[in-house]
């Protein structure tokens, strides 16, 4: 008898801790171990990037990402451009590392999904990562929108759709939105022509720091199949 | 009458200097970007750079082309105005204008023919800075996206989209250069003495696009006026999107400025009582 009743407790007291939810810490672990599988990939991506400085057409090309932070975009020959700044654009870099103090900021629901918001301030002061809040399914384990605040660069918001790659954790979709400074060249030096369009600059809000977008469609990955670290040491020009 | 006006016009040794510049120019600057272009070029996007990782091939042909043009935009139209000056007072000063009158032909018709002559000249000039600087450039450079650098934007054009623009913004330039030879050839009417147009048509060129160039409110009413300010419009072409409204006013402005100066030497000529 006494083993029946130790059997059902032990039972119950499973389902009771099972049904836990988790907590704050146990999350962004859960979220940051997720991450850290990821050790490199490569995909075809288009991007579309709409900073108030620069006009470039929609750019198609292989997204190469290797952790914790090297990122390359290559486009046959063609001219590629990246955020810099060690705010590049992969979540390993705007997700503190493990080392944190996790905040829970509660429920709530993010375009039609019930997701957790915590906060997650690094450990170390020296950190470039101010503080990053991270809108997480807990179901899934997936972080659907980060905002990160850094100590040089401003605020960088990144919002991931999942379809095809959730399985590993990537999403299909994502898209960022990230301060930056304004760009200026003397006219006498450029020469410009005044029936320009109006000027891109003039469109953003005023003050020297504006917004900026990027939106990448990552159509295919190739995870952790070994990128050597000569992919990215190409020169710079 | 055309092919003996163009017979004239490249007999004269002089004629060549121009093309000798225009390969110079464009050689030289060639060879710097060939030793120090890296250095020009992240000196250039060092306000992206701060904020952005940019690579490949930026310092291409296209590139290097655009920056050829950019700085023969002055040289250039002097170096017409060097033929179209020539073309009236030349003849005067030389004693063969008469002569050329007691043919039976009408002095509207010797305008448009020296007119059409000196475009020859000049489109010439454009074919053999195309050469040279497009033609060149990509040769030792390669071809690749093309960045144009604005005072406050920066504007990145894909490899297949950069030819088309380079063959619209050459034929804006040889309108342009109609306009300088057609300006040049009116001063040419008011002269015995080809140094005269020749200099009075540099002057008048450098004059009027200091008033274009210089962001000053007190030019700006003006500016819009000025031929020299439409005579960059073919930078329009390397924008996105292309501005063509305002393309197509500057390519108007220019037309207007070309008939108006073709009609005045024509009339002016009409009148004139030649005594050389």
């Amino acid at each position: 008898m006494i083993r029946i009743f130790s059997v059902v407790f032990f039972c119950m007291m499973s389902a009771v801790s099972l049904a836990q939810p988790l907590t704050a810490n146990q999350l962004f672990l859960k979220l940051r171990a997720r991450l850290d599988a990821v050790k490199d990939y490569e995909a075809d991506v288009s991007m579309k990037i709409d900073i108030p400085f620069i006009k470039v057409p929609r750019l198609k090309g292989k997204l190469y990402f290797k952790a914790p932070d090297k990122m390359k975009l290559e486009r046959n020959g063609g001219i590629s451009i990246l955020p810099r700044n060690g705010v590049n654009l992969t979540m390993n870099n705007l997700v503190p590392n493990a080392d944190a103090a996790v905040i829970d900021a509660g429920k709530g629901i993010l375009n039609g999904k019930e997701v957790r918001l915590i906060k997650v301030i690094p450990a170390n002061e020296q950190d470039p990562i101010i503080l990053t809040k991270i809108w997480v399914d807990e179901n899934k384990i997936l972080a659907l929108r980060t905002e990160t605040t850094t100590r040089d660069n401003g605020t960088v918001k990144m919002d991931l759709d999942y379809g095809r790659f959730e399985k590993v954790g990537l999403p299909d979709k994502v898209q960022f939105q990230m301060d930056v400074k304004d760009f200026k060249l003397p006219k006498g030096v450029t020469m410009d022509y005044d029936g320009d369009t109006k000027p891109a600059a003039q469109k953003a809000t005023a003050g020297g720091r504006k917004k900026g977008r990027i939106e990448i469609d990552y159509q295919d990955y190739k995870v952790n199949k070994g990128i050597p670290d000569k992919v990215f040491a190409e020169k710079r020009q | 009458m055309l092919r003996l006006e163009l017979f004239k016009i490249f007999k004269r040794p002089r004629t060549y200097i121009s093309f000798g510049i225009v390969a110079a120019i464009a050689l030289v600057i060639e060879l710097a970007m060939y030793a120090d272009g890296k250095n020009f070029i992240n000196f250039a996007l060092q306000g992206i750079n701060e904020q952005f990782d940019m690579r490949g091939n930026i310092l291409n042909g296209y590139l290097i082309t655009y920056i050829i043009l950019q700085t023969l935009l002055v040289q250039i139209p002097l170096l017409v105005a060097l033929v179209a000056g020539d073309a009236i007072a030349g003849e005067a000063s030389m004693g063969t204008l008469r002569l050329l009158l007691t043919k039976p032909q009408s002095r509207s018709k010797v305008i448009i023919v020296k007119f059409v002559a000196s475009l020859c000249y000049a489109l010439l000039l454009l074919l053999w800075l195309a050469i040279v600087a497009l033609g060149l450039s990509v040769l030792i450079f390669g071809a690749g996206d093309m960045i144009n650098l604005k005072s406050d934007a920066m504007v990145i054009i894909l490899k297949d989209d950069v030819l088309w623009r380079y063959v619209a913004a050459f034929a804006f330039a040889a309108l342009a250069m109609a306009t300088v030879a057609a300006l040049a050839l009116l001063l040419s009417c008011f002269a015995d003495n080809s140094i005269g147009p020749i200099v009075g048509t540099m002057g008048i060129i450098i004059v009027l696009m200091i008033f274009s160039t210089l962001d000053l409110p007190i030019f700006s009413v003006i500016k819009q006026y000025l031929f020299t300010t439409h005579m960059v419009g073919w930078k329009g072409f390397f924008d996105d999107p292309v501005p063509y409204k305002a393309v197509g006013t500057s390519a108007m402005v220019l037309l207007v400025y070309t008939f108006l100066f073709l009609g005045a030497s024509i009339v002016w000529f009409n009148k004139k009582d030649i005594q050389s």
